[in-house]
């Protein structure tokens, strides 16, 4: 299990840097959930091999448990996560609007120009 | 009543009045300037206290430290929060002083009190994961406010900065995981203790490795800084000068917090490291800012060249670096957004900030011209402005360990701020030309000027009453590397729970 989800989070990681690298504004943004996404699997995976550990809600206290912080950090990590993606996908558009373009090599190639 | 709190509480308190109370309006503006008057107080009655071997300490939902989120006040965190809460209150009357009532944006009070709020919560928090949050409370506003009034060539830059941040951020969130996998816990103090115990371990390097990027992200080291210069420009001066004055310095202190009292001392690839980058940040950046031709482009260049001594401080890793990286943080926070205040009212005078549209400035405004060169000379540390002594501390502590490279180093940068001050001083001052006209009628520029005085005095003070502000500096240095005396305080916090998990 942990091996096979490491091996996971690794090309998360690698598909969301690629995109991220990417010049269209749709890659840009879909490598940012996918970054988003593969640091939140690395967080639960933090929380041990679940295997013969049952959910953390206390009936037999002598249960195993899994650990319940990773899951109570992910979730606030979503949370942020989430409006994080909604500004990108307005602060994306705007550009779009602004720039008459949805790729980022074309938007800053006359940068240099104007100052 | 515990005060641990009320630097975070008071700053949100206001922003969420401000929301409800919708347009701008006098008494809005008058509650906010007396809100940011309060946090100042209560800040600098911290810094008193703390300086009096007091330290504030309070769990959230008043757990214990093993359970539930702690925050800690000692003398670092508070002189911090004092320096946050004052540039935020001149930022902010400034800001009124500069724009009228019509045309300010309805968000814009809210936004720098959120703000405030998230710097103040970073310095005050003693947990990992809850560092995070502050930051991404911080980093929330600080994207509103970038993109609230920007153009379209603005928002343009804002982007680099909002996608660096972000990787940042998912960073931090892995490197929260990772400690938290490695030490069991997410509190500084529980960290700090087991940390120590696996110091040769070499995952505790490279955890520590990896907080280095994150917060050199934060702090704008070399090679992470390329997003600063052309951002920080975009905004108008007072945000400017709270952006400059502040946020990379929340990127300082955590690194601060985290190599001094966090991880065991011993780490000293990491150290060295840090005084490496450190001196290549101070130097390519002053080179930047020789490129630049606008005065905020070219005070942008040097906030990073300045972040350059802080860290290079850090990285000698004695009690002496530390205490001279605080008195410069303390000296240099005061300078930096007082010029950012001083290139509005040059901007609001002349109409542009080119350099090659400037001049006639020390004709027609002579006491603007004094100010400026008061900051601009402390800024390249010449005695006895308050830059001279943070220098001069940290080429002391840099010689007690035959750093001589980076010494040197960080001299080149000195001469080379003074070489880009003088740019501007001759290109906006002292220039004479009739084809430049200085709007001496312009009524906003006597108020914003006073402001700027006040803050020059403040800096000024610093550097004529340096014995005092080192004596404040050398404290604040014994606490942070006093591990023993942090995990201490926060163990002793008798909240519920047992504390063992």
């Amino acid at each position: 299990m942990q091996i096979e989800t490491a091996i996971l989070v690794g090309i998360l990681f690698g598909c969301a840097t690629y995109m991220i690298l990417q010049t269209s504004f749709v890659r840009i943004l879909f490598g940012f959930v996918i970054l988003s996404n593969a640091a939140n699997l690395l967080v639960l995976s933090m929380s041990g091999d679940p295997t013969g550990k049952s959910a953390p809600i206390v009936r037999d206290p002598n249960a195993l448990m899994v650990d319940p912080l990773p899951q109570a950090l992910i979730l606030t990590a979503i949370v942020i996560g989430f409006g994080m993606t909604a500004y990108l996908v307005l602060l994306l558009y705007r550009l779009f609007l602004d720039q008459k373009t949805t790729n980022a090599a074309e938007m800053y190639a006359e940068t240099e120009q104007e100052h | 009543m515990n005060w641990t709190i009320a630097p975070t509480i008071l700053p949100i308190l206001t922003a969420l009045i401000c929301l409800v109370w919708g347009q701008p309006r006098r008494a809005r503006r008058v509650l906010v300037a007396a809100s940011a008057t309060l946090q100042l107080a209560v800040a600098l009655f911290l810094v008193v206290k703390t300086y009096g071997g007091e330290a504030f300490v309070v769990g959230l939902g008043n757990w214990s430290s093993g359970l539930g989120i702690i925050l800690v006040i000692d003398l670092l965190s508070a002189i911090m929060i004092a320096l946050s809460t004052l540039i935020a209150l001149a930022s902010i009357i400034y800001g009124y002083f500069e724009m009228s009532r019509k045309v300010e944006h309805p968000l814009r009070l809210p936004l720098v009190q959120f703000l405030v709020a998230g710097i103040n919560l970073s310095f005050s928090t003693g947990d990992l994961f809850n560092l995070f949050v502050a930051f991404e409370i911080m980093l929330i506003a600080s994207y509103a406010l970038l993109t609230l009034e920007a153009d379209d060539w603005d928002i343009k830059h804002a982007f680099p900065y909002f996608a660096i941040n972000l990787v940042g951020s998912t960073l931090f969130i892995c490197g929260a995981g990772m400690a938290y996998a490695l030490f069991g816990s997410l509190n500084f103090a529980e960290i700090s203790v087991r940390a120590a115990e696996m110091s040769a371990d070499p995952r505790v390097l490279a955890l520590a490795l990896l907080f280095l990027v994150i917060f050199g992200i934060k702090a704008g080291l070399f090679p992470l800084y390329f997003w600063l210069p052309n951002s920080y420009p975009t905004l108008p001066a007072p945000l400017a000068a709270l952006y400059a004055g502040m946020l990379t310095k929340v990127g300082v202190y955590v690194l601060l917090r985290f190599f001094g009292t966090v991880m065991p001392h011993d780490l000293h690839f990491a150290h060295q490291l840090l005084a490496w980058l450190a001196g290549a940040t101070m130097l390519l950046a002053v080179i930047g800012a020789i490129s630049r031709n606008f005065i905020r482009g070219i005070l942008s260049f040097h906030i990073l060249s300045q972040i350059g001594f802080m860290v290079l401080a850090i990285g000698f890793f004695t009690p002496l670096s530390i205490a001279a990286s605080i008195f410069y943080i303390v000296h240099h926070i005061v300078v930096k957004a007082s010029l950012f205040l001083i290139g509005g009212v040059a901007l609001c005078l002349n109409r542009s900030d080119n350099l090659n549209r400037m001049g006639n400035l020390w004709r027609d405004f002579p006491f603007l011209g004094i100010l400026f060169l008061c900051q601009a000379l402390s800024l390249a540390g010449l005695p006895p402005l308050s830059g001279f002594w943070g220098k001069y501390l940290i080429v002391v502590a840099g010689l007690d360990q035959q750093a001589y490279v980076l010494v040197g180093i960080s001299i080149i940068a000195s001469v080379l701020t003074l070489f880009s001050m003088l740019k501007i001083w001759n290109a906006a001052f002292w220039h004479t030309s009739d084809e430049v006209t200085v709007a001496s009628g312009d009524k906003r520029a006597r108020p914003m000027t006073a402001v700027v005085a006040v803050l020059a005095s403040i800096s000024l003070f610093i550097g004529l009453g340096a014995e005092l502000f080192f004596s404040i500096s050398k404290k604040a240095a014994e606490q942070t590397l006093d591990q023993s005396r942090y995990i201490e305080l926060v163990r002793s916090y008798p909240g519920k729970g047992t504390g063992d998990r």
